[in-house]
């Protein structure tokens, strides 16, 4: 079979990166995944779209991606709802660092246009009435920040894709990249093989073993977070409520339920996406130090999924030196959902050889070659 | 709906719980879950679908399924099947996804 570019992963960075190259013309498009829609990350991941960052990559790309959600229904035409509640972030600072690190934060994201304030604690009461203040010295707060359902958002990009020509491949490994004097030819999986000049990875987790198939060492890996969600009760809280010191992240979704997780220590470079008891114990401890009120909710469900880990906390978008036709949309560090419209856009700029929206220089992979230091991301739970 | 006789087993009789129901004074016996003793006192609705506001009764009645949710000395969610009543008990319906006080 014949195929214009075969993008991996049918999670929401594959899928938008599909919409966008299909709105702009491009034919014969292939979208492979081993599972089905939304069984990786997109579907595991917090829910939580967020433009308050430490870097002004970061920023640029929440900020450009909450602006497409926005209206994100009616420019895809989806005849559902995404479920976009901007109801804010409360990010609270728990150390003098923090504290003084949020006050550059909010002056760099304010210089991008991005509408963060910081706050004090009692302010912060005012908008979260049930936070426990003593926990925390201030805080920053960004209105426009919110929740957006992840199934229905991926579905939106899947049937805009879908309507515009793109052909999916769902229940289908890749389990080989062919490539000639550096350039890709063919893209082998276990039921097709399609011969092609353009891959694209955005396979998330396995966005590292994808990279080993065309000789392109990523340095991205796969690390295990885990959530927990509860019963639902009245709407008690708008918005996300965030702690990257004491490790947290907790935020009520429209139907009720809270949804909360956090980093576990010291967890492995694997695959693994097991619950653990340790994390319900954490998490609990955790959640009811900052919200006491949610200790009085039951725990419904857990579960986990893999971060796909770059060494800044930033993505890797574009071109990679190693191989010609071989793109990248990997090591979103937890943060793949939020930024996937911006990333759709930049990857079909990239593809069909268009200016890009934004400089690129600071996402491109050959980054870590270039910079003697890189600045990471410190804004990341 | 109470079995007072049966040809093997005994039912002595119990002491009496009181407890309020909606506003209204009701009684049980010892053992009475919450629910047990509304079902003796001919109340079957116990709570409401939260989307469409259809009537919910006993479904597991093992406090598995959350269909006899209500509000109990003001806190909601309360599983009724498997609460046992005590005196002076407030039970209120409880319309929509419980509120947190």
């Amino acid at each position: 079979m014949n195929a214009n570019i075969v993008i991996i992963g049918a999670g929401i960075s594959g899928t938008a990166i599909a919409y966008y190259l299909a709105a702009k013309g491009m034919k014969d498009i292939v979208v492979v995944d081993k599972g089905y829609l939304t069984n990786g990350a997109t579907g595991r991941c917090g829910a939580g779209i967020r433009q308050q960052w430490a870097t002004k990559m970061n920023c640029i790309m929440a900020k450009k991606s909450v602006e497409f959600y926005e209206k994100a229904n009616q420019t895809l035409k989806y005849p559902g709802d995404i479920e976009f509640k901007q109801e804010g972030y409360l990010i609270v600072a728990v150390t003098p660092e923090e504290d003084a690190q949020f006050s550059k934060n909010v002056e760099l994201q304010n210089s991008l246009g991005i509408k963060s304030r910081k706050i004090t604690k009692e302010e912060a009461k005012e908008i979260v009435p049930h936070i426990n203040t003593d926990m925390f010295i201030s805080a920053t707060f960004c209105p426009t920040d919110g929740h957006i359902n992840p199934f229905k958002a991926n579905d939106a990009f899947y049937q805009a894709a879908k309507r515009l020509g793109v052909s999916f491949y769902f229940h289908e490994a890749v389990q080989s990249i062919q490539t000639v004097n550096h350039k890709v030819v063919s893209v082998t999986t276990d039921k097709h093989t399609f011969e092609t000049n353009k891959v694209v990875n955005a396979a998330g987790g396995f966005a590292h073993e994808i990279g080993l198939m065309a000789g392109v060492p990523i340095p991205v890996y796969p690390e295990k977070h885990e959530i927990l969600v509860t019963e639902p009760i009245e709407k008690i809280q708008g918005p996300m409520v965030m702690s990257f010191g004491k490790n947290l992240y907790c935020q009520q979704v429209p139907q009720g339920s809270f949804v909360m997780g956090r980093g576990t220590p010291g967890a492995l470079h694997n695959h693994d996406i097991e619950s653990s008891w340790e994390f319900l114990d954490e998490m609990a401890k955790t959640v009811v130090a900052f919200l006491p009120v949610v200790g009085e909710l039951r725990v419904i469900r857990q579960w986990a999924g893999s971060y796909n880990m770059s060494p800044d906390r930033q993505p890797i978008l574009g071109t990679v030196d190693e191989c010609e036709g071989f793109y990248v949309a990997c090591g979103f560090s937890g943060h793949g959902f939020m930024f996937a419209p911006i990333t759709g856009l930049l990857l079909s700029e990239i593809i069909l050889n268009q200016p890009t929206s934004i400089d690129m220089t600071e996402l491109c992979m050959n980054r870590f070659k270039n910079q003697k230091t890189i600045e990471v991301e410190k804004s990341v739970v | 709906m109470r079995i007072f006789k049966h040809p093997i087993l005994d039912f002595p009789k119990k002491k009496v719980i009181h407890f309020q129901f909606d506003g209204v004074e009701f009684s049980g016996v010892e053992g009475d879950t919450i629910a047990s003793a509304l079902y003796a006192n001919g109340i079957k609705k116990l709570s409401e679908s939260v989307e469409r506001h259809r009537a919910r009764g006993l479904y597991c009645a093992i406090g598995n399924c959350s269909s006899c949710y209500m509000t109990v000395d003001h806190i909601p969610n309360i599983k009724t099947c498997v609460t046992p009543l005590s005196e002076g008990m407030i039970v209120e319906s409880q319309i929509g996804k419980g509120v947190i006080r």
